[in-house]
């Protein structure tokens, strides 16, 4: 099959998830009991207010038709106004979206960075302490909780020797000053990011690593690994250029896909460390029915992953022709 | 294999370690930008961002907290006496019977912007609210007939009904711009949906009247409010207080969690954490010598509350033997561990003048044996019977059995909603307390915990449960929700009468209490209706948790404490640099 045909077919099917994702979070956050009104527990809205709220909100429409404006809305690029903001839920994701990117995105690319390094010397030094030391290390690391690592880490570097901010991603020292260039500015941003980054990374680098080893250990045992060496090629020409780039395709498929889901950020870090990121609006909005900015943040994250998938897909059909068949 | 390794995973390090150098060097604190020098500038933490600057859409705590200092009302309340005193008003509002009309005289005053605050704006104000049906205010603006301005400084209301709220509620709303409004409102009037075109209003820089005014809001991180220059307060001498503000400004900061906010606190990167601190923080900080710790009572109800439409607790005996099983004390002293007020009555005992002392009262000062002993006896005298009744034939106290309506049906399992652990640890844990209290006697009770919005939603809108566990925090000192909690015609979907209780005789004195505009003769009736509730007991009030407020005294003083807390307009026109 020719590769344009297989695109066009993984193209349509992609619109069609798309499409049954759009209607099931359409239908997911109707059936959540409640609605943005009900959580405003305020004695002074009468249940005529509340009911004129409702009606001008369009929730009192049957289902059907607030499913008709929500496709129409969709289809002309108008996600609405978040009940909560009275913003555009484009600007709210807007002004959001670049905080989390940056944090998560550097954390992602770093971790990966260091666990492909990392597991590459592990699986070369299969049993011996420098593979135990770091298999450990990955294994501790990956399974601690995130908000008691991310608090301690504010505890020993923030308060106790005052190295970094204790949280945020600004100081308003800095922003506030009319003097202060873009430089001092970038500066304490990396500033501020400097925690938040070595938690995320503690956390991640060791599951990139575990998978390097592991699919090193397995390229080590291919066939062309011998006949490197029975070429007598040195043992760093092998291990770096003929096990590592072939053993280093799983993790690359991992980050590619953590790179997609990074965009939702992560509501424990972003809370944690006061980081103003999409993760806690994400939250908020479905605890509060905030139904247009929930739908416009969910169906943003699945429209990311599917054109990751699309990609990735296209790539592997691609270097691979057994795939279009 | 392992030389050529070694040195890789060295080189590695070096590149680590250097860069690591590198970075600390790079971003170490002093370095990274200026240091504030605004000695006078006063920094505290918030929980969250604001949701909003506009006006009529804010109904979260922290949007409500920033736009106090920039809009201000006719009236507010003396710190102390809690008594309603001009503020944008020259003096007190003239009543005439005859017109049933008040006319309040202001203060020459200005809006942030340098231009006159007149009587137009007041006006203005009251006509949006009214007109839009602007949600949480409109009710207190519903029965103003009309409002005149005779001249730029006199407004005069006219009510189409006499109404106690309007002194307390109507002429306490935070007064607008008609300048700033004007385009926006009329924009707003042609469209479809005129009121929330009005609430998605985006307002940027707020023009209020207020001691400070907003200079700059970076979202997630930080709002910058500088002083009034306009205000028309400063140095001027309301309630016994000359007013500054004596800071030159203020820096909101936001902090995702306690624990942050508490660090900052602890460090002086803030002065104030304006958020209730929770007793697990308390005694940390009370070995601080730089923190001072505020406790004040909030102006808050915490309650149990029955469905009184169905059985079995559309039975009142019931409902005292539940009153009398409960021990407030315990739940005080054991979950709240004491950083609570108990609750007799459902107005909190701090709002003086309308707090009754004299509610009926269950089980006071009784132990746990002499409790169940009462309860039995109220519920055996209305005709309830057991398999194993809870108090033996030799009188001593044993766990009661398979409980009887007076009809001679067996009770069946009832459920206490509560919230969940994660919304509030507290109400959860009052909620499995009280379900084995009851246990005790044989009355079956599950405390279930379950999301706040389906709660609320179970109670307010389907009015599906038997009973729950639910509580105000900033309840209004005027008492005038104690009739829209209880009044018949609030039984409605929506209505705040969630325990669907009915007692025509509460209705008629509700009724008077919201028309009487004489205080001390609205007091007594007040006073009857919370007799008549503690008499029924369609909610039992349990607690009212205390609120505990840290600054730092290093370097800020002067807070004003008062029900509800030291984040008052007082406070932030009276701190000072030490």
């Amino acid at each position: 099959m020719e590769l344009w045909i297989y695109t066009s077919r993984r193209l349509v099917q992609i619109v069609i998830i798309f499409f049954v994702i759009l209607t099931v979070l359409f239908l997911l956050f109707r059936l959540a009991p409640g609605d943005p009104v009900s959580r405003m527990v305020d004695p002074n809205l009468t249940p005529e207010d509340a009911q004129l709220l409702i009606e001008e909100l369009g929730l009192d429409q049957p289902v059907w038709i607030q499913y008709f404006y929500y496709l129409k809305n969709f289809l002309t690029g108008h996600f609405g106004f978040s009940f909560h903001y009275g913003r555009p839920v484009v600007q709210i994701i807007g002004d959001r979206l670049p905080n989390t990117i940056l944090l998560f995105t550097t954390s992602i690319i770093l971790s990966a960075l260091v666990g492909i390094f990392l597991g590459k010397i592990a699986s070369w030094h299969k049993g011996e302490k420098t593979d135990t030391c770091l298999t450990v290390g990955a294994l501790v690391t990956h399974t601690v909780f995130l908000p008691w690592l991310a608090l301690i880490m504010i505890w020993v570097f923030a308060y106790k020797l005052g190295w970094f901010p204790i949280t945020g991603m600004i100081s308003e020292e800095v922003w506030l000053d009319p003097d202060a260039g873009l430089w001092p500015k970038s500066v304490d941003i990396l500033h501020h990011m400097v925690l938040p980054l070595t938690t995320l990374f503690l956390i991640h680098f060791g599951s990139y690593l575990l998978i390097m080893r592991t699919s090193m250990l397995e390229t080590l045992r291919e066939d062309y690994i011998l006949t490197a060496r029975a070429k007598g090629l040195p043992e760093k020409v092998i291990r770096n250029h003929h096990a590592a780039p072939n053993a280093a395709l799983p993790v690359v498929t991992s980050v590619g896909l953590s790179l997609a889901f990074s965009i939702n950020g992560g509501a424990l870090t972003e809370t944690v460390f006061t980081w103003p990121g999409i993760g806690r609006e994400l939250v908020f909005s479905v605890s509060h029915n905030d139904y247009p900015l929930a739908q416009a943040s969910f169906l943003l994250i699945a429209a990311v992953v599917l054109v990751s998938n699309l990609v990735v897909d296209i790539l592997y059909a691609y270097l691979d022709p057994r795939i279009r068949y | 294999m392992s030389p050529t390794s070694s040195v890789t995973i060295e080189s590695f390090l070096k590149g680590i370690l250097c860069l690591a150098v590198a970075m600390l060097v790079l971003l170490f604190p002093g370095l990274s930008g200026t240091q504030s020098n605004a000695a006078s500038c006063l920094k505290i933490g918030l929980p969250e961002d604001p949701r909003t600057l506009n006006i009529w859409l804010a109904s979260d705590r922290n949007s409500r907290n920033i736009l106090s200092q920039i809009y201000q009302p006719l009236y507010t309340r003396d710190p102390d006496t809690l008594k309603l005193v001009p503020w944008l008003a020259e003096q007190e509002p003239v009543f005439d019977a005859e017109t049933l009309s008040y006319t309040v005289r202001i203060k020459p005053s200005k809006w942030s912007d340098g231009s006159e605050l007149t009587s137009e704006d007041v006006a203005f104000t009251g006509r949006v609210i009214k007109d839009f049906r602007v949600p949480r205010l409109a009710s207190r603006w519903n029965f103003i007939k009309r409002i005149e301005t005779p001249d730029k400084h006199t407004v005069r209301f006219y009510l189409k009904e006499p109404k106690a709220i309007f002194l307390s509620r109507t002429l306490t709303t935070p007064i607008v711009q008609k300048k700033e409004w004007i385009k926006i409102v009329e924009k707003a009037r042609g469209t479809e949906k005129p009121l929330i075109k009005l609430l998605n209003h985006k307002i940027e820089k707020p023009v209020g009247s207020g001691p400070f005014i907003l200079k700059e809001w970076r979202q997630g991180c930080y709002l910058f409010l500088q002083k009034n220059k306009y205000f028309f307060g400063t140095g001027r001498r309301i309630s016994g207080r000359i007013l500054g503000p004596y800071i030159d400004s203020i820096i909101f900061k936001i902090y995702g969690t306690s624990d942050a906010a508490i660090l900052a606190l602890k460090k002086g990167s803030i002065d104030m954490f304006w958020w209730r601190i929770q007793a697990g923080y308390l005694q940390d900080l009370k070995t601080q010598k730089d923190i001072q710790i505020f406790s004040n009572e909030k102006s808050g109800l915490y309650y149990i509350g029955f469905n009184v439409r169905k059985p079995p607790f559309n039975d009142v005996n019931l409902r005292r033997a539940v009153a009398t099983l409960i021990d407030k004390d315990f739940i005080i002293s054991r979950i709240l561990q004491g950083l609570a007020i108990k609750m007799n009555s459902i107005v909190p005992p701090g709002n003086q003048f309308w707090y009754c002392p004299e509610v009926p009262r269950y089980a006071e000062g009784l132990n746990r044996e002499e409790r169940i002993k009462k309860a039995y006896e109220i519920l055996r005298k209305a005709g309830y019977t057991w398999q194993l009744p809870p108090v033996n034939g030799q009188g001593k106290v044993v766990k009661g059995k398979g409980i009887r309506l007076p009809n001679g049906q067996p009770m069946e399992k009832f459920t206490i909603l509560t919230p969940p652990a994660d919304y509030d640890p507290l109400r959860a844990m009052a909620g499995m307390i009280i379900q084995e209290w009851l246990g005790m006697v044989g009355i079956p009770a599950s405390a279930k915990p379950m999301a706040i919005g389906s709660l609320i939603q179970q109670v307010k809108g389907r009015r599906q449960f038997d009973s729950f566990i639910l509580g105000y925090g900033r309840l209004d000192i005027d008492p005038d929700w104690v009739r829209n909690f209880f009044h018949s015609s609030n039984d409605k979907p929506r209505g705040w009468n969630m325990s669907g209780y009915k007692n025509p005789d509460f209705d008629r004195i509700a009724e008077e209490s919201a028309s009487i505009l004489d205080r001390e003769k609205r007091r007594k009736l007040i006073w009857e209706m919370q007799k008549m509730i503690l008499q029924d007991v369609p909610y039992i009030p349990l607690y009212n948790p205390r609120l505990i407020e840290a600054v730092r005294k290093d370097k800020f003083s002067g807070w004003v404490g008062t029900l509800g807390g030291i984040g008052n307009i007082w406070s932030f026109c009276e701190v000072r640099l030490n």
